[in-house]
């Protein structure tokens, strides 16, 4: 974890960028206050968010330098790389997110299968998870890596989960994978990106239940099933109601259009019998004006 | 004592009083929704924008046979006008014709 430098030349050297950052790199998202000011739970809830474990830092200093040094090695990372891993882990995402939200994503994902996720992928999550990675590494040698960083306890625990997601979806059948799609772009005003928190039904899809549970156990990966799939439900039936009340706009605009044009020919219909009633009476007055001074007169 | 032609009378009459009558009532109905279009709420803007989009989707080719009878018939009530004042000018000439003293029209 220690091994990346602050400098940011040396940054720009880094491994896994062959396109780096054009400009200079800068953080894309800050605290709204400075890291040194945060109460100790929001500095490690922010520590965790970026992937450090705040356990393994003795002193505040030395946990604000890690997490400095954690957003310096993100903006130096391949924007690419990054989204190949979400697109490996199938994570909901939407394609225009800044790197640091990319991170934080990236820093959720539990799996060890690396199956069709590239060396570039490999190095980023390397990264993300504190694995000493120089960047030259072939993919076997960054796997090897991945996997002896998780330790003894925690790959039990996973084989574990494993084979219980394995027998969960043997039980209620898996349907496979669908291609995966990317969210809709996040809107620009939209603070951190929205577009993560909320479930389409193309999110639902995007895991497996035995992913779900290798990442997060029994309960908690049919939780998240359960929940993703309520999302989805909730999703489609918003949107059925916004097409049913754009619809019934739609009809009340027409209803309005053919009201306009009624009134509309009815006040002229009323003009037209005012102006035939004007133009009669004042022939008719002017016949009697006429037979007055030729006919009367004698 | 005056002669009164009582038919002069009564269309004279009603036509100044419909006309003032009509006149008021269209300019105050027009001011109030003048009054309440040109407020500053946001549903008014709104509305007043929908009138707008309204007034300009209206396809007038469609009401085009009655404006245009609506504009003859409107031709016709001015030349009436006119015809009426021709008539009155002339009923004017020939009670002054027939006020001239015998001896000058023997002349």
């Amino acid at each position: 974890m220690s091994q990346q430098t602050s400098n940011p030349a040396d940054v720009k050297l880094l491994p896994g960028g062959d396109t780096p950052a054009a400009g200079p790199i800068t953080p894309s998202a800050q605290p709204s206050k400075q890291l040194p000011e945060l109460p100790k739970d929001e500095l490690e809830l922010f520590a965790e968010e970026f992937g450090l474990d705040p356990t393994d830092y003795k002193t505040r200093q030395s946990l604000v330098a890690a997490i400095h040094e954690r957003r310096q090695t993100i903006a130096a990372m391949d924007r690419e790389a990054m989204l190949d891993v979400v697109r490996w882990a199938r994570r909901p995402v939407a394609v225009n997110l800044t790197k640091e939200q990319l991170a934080k994503e990236i820093a959720r994902i539990r799996l060890m299968r690396f199956d069709g996720l590239s060396q570039r992928g490999l190095i980023v999550l390397g990264k993300m998870r504190g694995v000493k990675i120089q960047g030259d590494e072939q993919t076997p040698i960054l796997v090897r890596k991945l996997k002896k960083q998780e330790g003894l306890f925690k790959r039990l625990n996973r084989k574990r989960r494993s084979w219980l997601g394995g027998m969960v979806a043997n039980m209620i059948g898996e349907e496979p994978k669908s291609e995966y799609r990317f969210l809709p772009p996040a809107e620009a005003g939209s603070p951190g990106g929205q577009s993560t928190q909320t479930a389409t039904p193309v999110s639902a899809e995007n895991a497996t239940i035995r992913d779900d549970i290798e990442e997060s156990g029994l309960i908690g990966g049919i939780a998240n099933r359960v929940k993703k799939t309520a999302d989805s439900y909730l999703n489609q039936k918003l949107d059925e109601i916004e097409a049913r009340i754009d619809r019934k706009l739609d009809e009340i605009d027409q209803r309005l259009a053919e009201w306009r044009d009624k009134e509309i020919a009815n006040r002229i219909k009323i003009l037209k019998i005012t102006l035939w009633v004007s133009v009669i009476v004042g022939a008719f007055s002017l016949i009697y004006s006429y037979v007055q001074v030729y006919f009367w007169r004698k | 004592m005056p002669q009164i032609d009582f038919f002069n009378f009564f269309r004279i009459g009603l036509a100044w009083v419909v006309t003032i009558y009509a006149t008021i009532i269209t300019l105050q109905s027009l001011w109030g929704w003048y009054v309440w279009l040109a407020g500053s709420d946001k549903y008014v803007t709104m509305l007043r924008r929908y009138l707008i989009l309204h007034s300009l989707r209206l396809r007038f080719w469609k009401l085009g046979l009655d404006v245009l009878i609506c504009v003859l018939l409107t031709v016709t009530f001015g030349i009436l006008w006119h015809a009426h004042h021709v008539i009155d000018d002339l009923k004017f000439r020939v009670q002054a014709a027939s006020n001239v003293p015998a001896n000058l029209k023997s002349r």
